[in-house]
């Protein structure tokens, strides 16, 4: 009997002291997924670096909530299930918030299965996040949403380029978003299209599509690629004299497409981003920012840096608002009802779609006159209330969803 | 699409300078193969190498046509090192071990360029005699392109002679078909591997160098290179020079002419040409008896 007693005893003190311990801390608060291997890697670095810049600040101020944060950060290698194990990865080690990416499809996977498993995930890229069935509770984007930018840019193009266009799109989600959100500007706008041609993403040689584009005679050409392609593309048609009789509208450029391309990407070609490095002189609070990684890395800081550094702020900033760094349910309300001004005048993330409300900067190229890394010229600013469609409308996808899919020459 | 006569003309043209590209690396290609029997995994990295060699000597020199000239011959002794010192020891063994080695360079060498230049791609200009297009009417002319045909021609004649006519093209086409005889008869035929390694990547660097202009310049440029040599060299046929020239220019003309009528196609449509060719032909173009 006695030893009954001892032994029942010991087996509830065990079944004590399990209950009780404490579970294994998980090893960061933000688990950050990008590219950084492949073609995109300089994006993708430039995203983690504004990821980094954002951790260095909080930690210098003594972190979120008193404690230092961490973060971890690995490498997708543009694949979207390398991306999405990865990402499960970081869940099952006990990390509740997941953010990152480039490529708007793999960032779509990511939403649909963070949504699914109930993960908080900040997006940084252009996607279609907020729109039509791919809208989830527990998804947020400080990317754009992939019309917004085609859609400032039209805007421009047909007010100051011309009315007649043609188009050349890479053939995915993205590249027909560009293409869509041109066809509803150009309707009503009073535009001509006159053709599209789209290409496989790796495409090298766009000199063959010259003398149609030539023969069409567009007043500009709509260059919905990126990357290489896009690099590709501005070299061989300022060596073919295209870019010096046809202007050329790029919904998405960047710092080292306008650094590569030289003296071609002349002030024919116009270009969008989600932001300038020289707009720290109208936005102040934007010179930290912009000189702390000019000293530590010898040039000015892209969009993609903004794009990652406001992703992670903003996740900051919600933890320290909600009291927790762990219970996503109370973080989402405070990420939706956050406002901030960091780079680039006061933003939010808009309730409905949880996309950052993000103003489209047009640029045009500077050619032989680009200085260094002063290579184009801010010449629109355009704001969201002008690109961004009423929530219900984009939940239906009901502008540009119809266009999409059924697109010219497709 | 209404097609006008110029607008097929420039096709033509446009067909005829991408071929270039493709003639070139291919002829290098079937080089390698056709004298070493290796399977060059890094040709694509080779043609990397040119393009980046040709910025570093523009940057150094301000001249196009040395810095091409210069990083021909420079990535030429850079690939007798790697054959040297570490292809050679691997000559004799089964064929899987050189092209693993081949391989190894392909991933190795770019990284190293990543570190030494970063991730973001180098610019390297058009010449200002070959800059720019002429036209007439709605033709275009474009300099630089009608350039890369000339220069292919040039390379072609200038290699068809080298092979043919100098001793050393003699031994070198002795050796393709009978190393062990060349070696009994008292030439060192490790010597003439090294030369003939040498011409295959020195024709990849020229690739890469003339490409430079035209595309992004970044560490892994060459990485769909390589593949698409290997097509070229197996539509021509394995070991054959006039079939790389032959299938190279083929392919030009596909893939110009695809991107007119059905662009979605154009990176596909190298590879259903050659399937069409295997399956009509299964040697290639010329295959092992079109040796030259």
């Amino acid at each position: 009997m006695k030893r009954f007693l001892v032994l029942t005893m010991l087996a509830g003190l065990c079944a004590l002291a399990f209950a009780s311990a404490a579970p294994a801390a998980p090893p960061a608060d933000i688990g950050w997924e990008f590219p950084l291997s492949g073609p995109y890697g300089f994006y993708a670095e430039e995203m983690k670096r504004g990821v980094d810049m954002a951790v260095d600040e909080w930690n210098a101020k003594g972190g979120v909530l008193g404690k230092p944060v961490k973060v971890l950060i690995r490498d997708s290698e543009l694949k979207a299930d390398v991306a999405l194990r990865r990402m499960k990865e970081f869940v099952d080690s006990g990390i509740p918030i997941i953010g990152g990416n480039l490529g708007g499809g793999i960032s779509m996977v990511i939403n649909q299965w963070a949504n699914k498993n109930k993960v908080l995930y900040m997006s940084t890229c252009h996607n279609s996040l907020g729109q039509g069935s791919d809208w989830g509770y527990y998804g947020f984007t400080t990317g754009i949403k992939s019309y917004m930018t085609g859609a400032a840019l039209a805007d421009f193009a047909f007010e100051k380029l011309g009315k007649k266009w043609m188009v050349i799109a890479a053939d995915y989600r993205w590249g027909h978003d560009q293409v869509a959100a041109f066809l509803v500007k150009s309707k009503a706008a009073g535009g001509e299209f006159v053709g599209a041609i789209y290409t496989p993403i790796g495409t090298r040689d766009f000199s063959a599509y010259v003398p149609q584009i030539l023969a069409k005679k567009p007043d500009f050409l709509v260059l919905s690629v990126f990357g290489s392609d896009l690099v590709a593309a501005i070299k061989q048609f300022g060596e073919l004299g295209l870019s010096q009789r046809v202007k050329l509208a790029l919904p998405k450029t960047a710092m080292p497409i306008m650094k590569e391309c030289g003296s071609a990407y002349n002030e024919n070609v116009y270009g969008a981003v989600t932001w300038y490095w020289t707009l720290y002189k109208k936005y102040p609070n934007a010179k930290p920012f912009v000189d702390a990684y000019m000293k530590k890395f010898n040039r000015p800081p892209d969009a993609d840096t903004d794009s990652g550094y406001v992703g992670a702020q903003t996740l900051f900033m919600a933890m320290e608002k909600a009291g927790t760094r762990t219970d996503v349910a109370k973080i989402i309300p405070a990420l939706e009802n956050l406002k901030w001004d960091l780079n680039q005048g006061p933003e939010h993330f808009r309730k409905c779609d949880h996309v950052r409300t993000q103003t489209v900067v047009i640029l045009q190229g500077r050619g032989a006159k680009a200085k260094g890394w002063d290579l184009a010229t801010v010449i629109a600013e355009v704001p969201p209330s002008k690109t961004m469609l009423p929530c219900d409308v984009d939940r239906a996808d009901s502008v540009y969803g119809p266009i999409r899919n059924k697109l010219p020459g497709k | 699409m209404e097609l006008s006569w110029e607008i097929i003309l420039m096709q033509v043209i446009m067909g005829l300078a991408l071929g270039a590209i493709y003639v070139l690396l291919a002829s290098g290609l079937s080089i390698i193969f056709g004298l070493l029997d290796v399977l060059n995994f890094a040709h694509g990295t080779f043609y990397m190498l040119g393009a980046y060699a040709t910025f570093v000597a523009i940057s150094l020199c301000g001249n196009f046509w040395v810095g091409i000239i210069a990083a021909v011959v420079i990535v030429s002794l850079i690939g007798a090192l790697f054959e040297m010192t570490l292809l050679k020891r691997l000559y004799g063994t089964d064929q899987i071990y050189p092209l693993l080695m081949c391989f190894g360079l392909s991933i190795f060498l770019p990284d190293i360029i990543k570190m030494i230049f970063g991730l973001v791609g180098k610019v390297v200009d058009y010449p200002s005699l070959l800059q720019g297009a002429t036209f007439v009417d709605n033709l275009i002319l474009p300099k630089y392109r009608i350039f890369l045909v000339v220069l292919m021609a040039v390379v072609l004649l200038a290699l068809y002679l080298f092979m043919k006519k100098t001793s050393i093209g003699m031994i070198i086409r002795a050796a393709t078909r009978d190393r062990l005889m060349v070696n009994c008869l008292g030439i060192n035929v490790s010597r003439v591997w090294t030369v003939g390694f040498m011409l295959g990547v020195g024709l990849a660097a020229l690739a890469g160098a003339v490409a430079a202009p035209m595309v992004q310049t970044i560490p892994n440029m060459g990485d769909e290179m390589t593949i698409e040599a290997f097509v070229v060299v197996v539509i021509g046929g394995l070991g054959s020079l006039g079939g790389a020239a032959l299938g190279g220019l083929i392919l030009g003309q596909v893939v110009s002419f695809v991107s007119l009528l059905a662009p979605d196609w154009s990176n596909v449509s190298i590879f259903l040409t050659m399937a069409l060719i295997l399956v009509l032909r299964p040697r290639g173009l010329f295959g092992e008896e079109g040796r030259d």
